[in-house]
């Protein structure tokens, strides 16, 4: 059996400046933020980010200046506002978006991860998404005459997204009662040249085996297994633990400035050496209070 | 005759354009009155509907199928944990639902924005130049499927000239485009924005040029109230009645079961309570 564990140091290596990177998670749910401050410190440049829906992973991205681009359904930190480092990203003209609806961008996952090179949709029609070249290829349907729009599908070279618990091999296990927005991150998963997942913990293969209707992706769509327990932090993890509600307005308080977001970065990510130091900065007491099952 | 809010008029009203066997698509997230008119106004009055003449109407929380919300049974908060426990029939993949709007089964959808136009077409994307924007907004969500697809769209949306007006900066969803056939010369399979229920009105859109009209007003403003926080030329029929204040009967549903204890029309579950109220 092979076996895929890595360091987050080692699986972040592979990603390479310019690289487009996938992103599970949806909102400010699962995603895997524990990788996103590695890239962060590996200081990843030129990244173009695509994902379905996104939160304060795009806008930490952005805030260190890894990203050029990026394609997703919506930045946002939910009920805590406006991502408002993604903001002045955009506003500035230094972060550029490909607009793509909730189906738009899961068609083109599961296009990529069904080894087809397009997938097609009406969805942008007469909308201003269609400023976008991306959009410019109006194709018929050969049976019924319809008309579409064909899009791109998404062949990224990494793609990242988190799990609950993972053997050796990389088979990932996510229990039955979780959030189904995040399904998505199965096909964006299979889309991708290279997969590294983060789970909460590396478990026994005997685990996996006594399960197997668990499995949310199978080893044989994984490269990498990182073990990182609360690796989504400050976001929710399915019914696991919540969104941690006090960093998130700490956060937003921060991100009101770049200097003071600075300082985020500095205290959360830059003078961090690896993802136990930073739960040590968020402290048992945090950790304990956003546990749910 | 109780008092109600602006939040419970606006159920009341969206209830009304509720039929059974309607399946309705609501989506969940925000905080404070964004989240009152965008998901607590839309579930209120799907469960409204669903005691009174919609039985047999569906409505989902993205993936959360026929979910339970009654008074104790609401999310406590935005988060996970809450959505995940939900008494619901299914929790499906999200692909499931979004296919839904393709298969032609969604029947309503609810939009809303920071723009909307005399045309109901909505803008939640960026304010400004697009390739320069002045403020950049969140995106697409599910918005530009909602209004692509389904039957019928129904818009929630606060009162202003900042809000309602003459073109959006971006149309991040499609309501009558340019009006008149244009929608239809698009090739979107959806029939279009049906109503559009603001804090200070109710209107619909002219039958042929698609234009925004007003259908009546809500107690405790005027026609000249409207039109002066109207960004555009609404068209003004003959008569325009007053909205119908929600029933007694309607009042009890909410606040005995179905809402009791404002987690949906006060926005409570979402950590910021709010209000739509003016006055």
């Amino acid at each position: 059996m092979e076996n895929k564990v890595t360091s987050l140091q080692e699986a972040i290596s592979h990603i390479s400046d310019g690289d487009m990177v996938a992103l599970g998670g949806s909102l400010i749910r699962r995603h895997p933020m524990a990788a996103v401050y590695e890239i962060i410190r590996q200081r990843k440049k030129n990244l173009t980010v695509v994902a379905w829906s996104s939160g304060n992973d795009v806008d930490i991205l952005a805030a260190a200046g890894c990203i050029k681009e990026v394609q997703t359904s919506y930045v946002g930190l939910q009920n805590f506002g406006l991502a408002r480092n993604f903001r002045r990203s955009v506003e500035s003209g230094q972060v550029k978006v490909l607009e793509q609806s909730e189906s738009i961008a899961k068609e083109k996952f599961r296009a990529g991860g069904s080894g087809l090179t397009f997938a097609i949709t009406k969805t942008p029609l007469g909308t201003d998404l269609m400023r976008n070249p991306a959009y410019r290829h109006s194709v018929e349907c050969p049976f019924t005459g319809e008309r579409y729009v064909a899009i791109e599908a998404y062949k990224p070279d990494v793609a990242i997204i988190h799990g609950h618990y993972a053997d050796p091999e990389g088979n990932i296990h996510v229990p039955k009662r979780r959030m189904m927005d995040n399904e998505i991150d199965i096909l964006i998963a299979k889309s991708a040249k290279r997969v590294i997942v983060t789970v909460e913990k590396i478990v026994g293969r005997r685990f996996i085996l006594e399960r197997p209707h668990e499995t949310f992706l199978p080893g044989i769509f994984v490269d990498h297994v990182v073990e990182v327990p609360y690796g989504c932090h400050p976001n929710s993890c399915d019914a696991r633990y919540d969104y941690d509600e006090e960093h998130l307005k700490m956060y937003q308080e921060m991100a009101k400035s770049p200097e003071t977001f600075q300082k985020y970065l500095d205290e959360y990510v830059y003078s961090v050496k690896d993802h136990y130091e930073y739960l040590e900065k968020i402290g048992i007491r945090r950790l304990m209070a956003i546990t749910r099952e | 005759m109780a008092k109600y809010t602006t939040a419970e008029l606006m159920a009341s009203v969206v209830s009304k354009e509720l039929r059974d066997r309607d399946v309705c698509f609501i989506g969940i997230g925000s905080s404070g009155p964004a989240f009152i008119m965008a998901v607590a106004v839309p579930t209120v009055a799907a469960r409204l509907a669903q005691l009174q003449h919609a039985p047999n109407l569906h409505f989902m929380f993205g993936p959360v199928i026929d979910p339970i919300i009654d008074g104790d049974f609401a999310p406590k908060s935005t988060s996970e944990y809450w959505y995940v426990n939900l008494l619901s029939a299914a929790q499906v993949p999200l692909e499931d639902t979004l296919n839904l709007f393709k298969l032609n089964k969604m029947t309503v959808g609810f939009a809303s924005g920071a723009q909307v136009d005399k045309y109901g077409n909505c803008n939640i994307t960026a304010i400004g130049d697009y390739e320069k924007p002045k403020v950049r907004l969140v995106g697409t969500l599910a918005q530009t499927d909602i209004a692509c697809y389904s039957h019928r769209f129904i818009i929630t949306v606060k009162h202003d000239k900042k809000t309602l007006v003459e073109k959006v900066d971006f149309i991040t969803s499609a309501g009558y485009l340019d009006g008149g056939d244009s929608r239809k010369k698009a090739g979107l399979p959806g029939g279009g924005p049906s109503i559009v229920v603001s804090d200070m009105a109710v209107m619909d859109f002219h039958e042929t040029k698609k234009t925004m009209r007003l259908r009546s007003v809500h107690p405790g403003f005027t026609v000249d109230d409207v039109i002066k926080n109207t960004g555009f030329e609404l068209e003004i029929p003959d008569h325009v009645g007053q909205t119908p204040v929600p029933t007694e009967l309607e009042l009890g549903y909410i606040r005995n079961k179905i809402d009791p204890c404002g987690y949906w029309l006060k926005a409570r579950l979402t950590g910021e309570e709010a209000t739509l109220d003016r006055f």
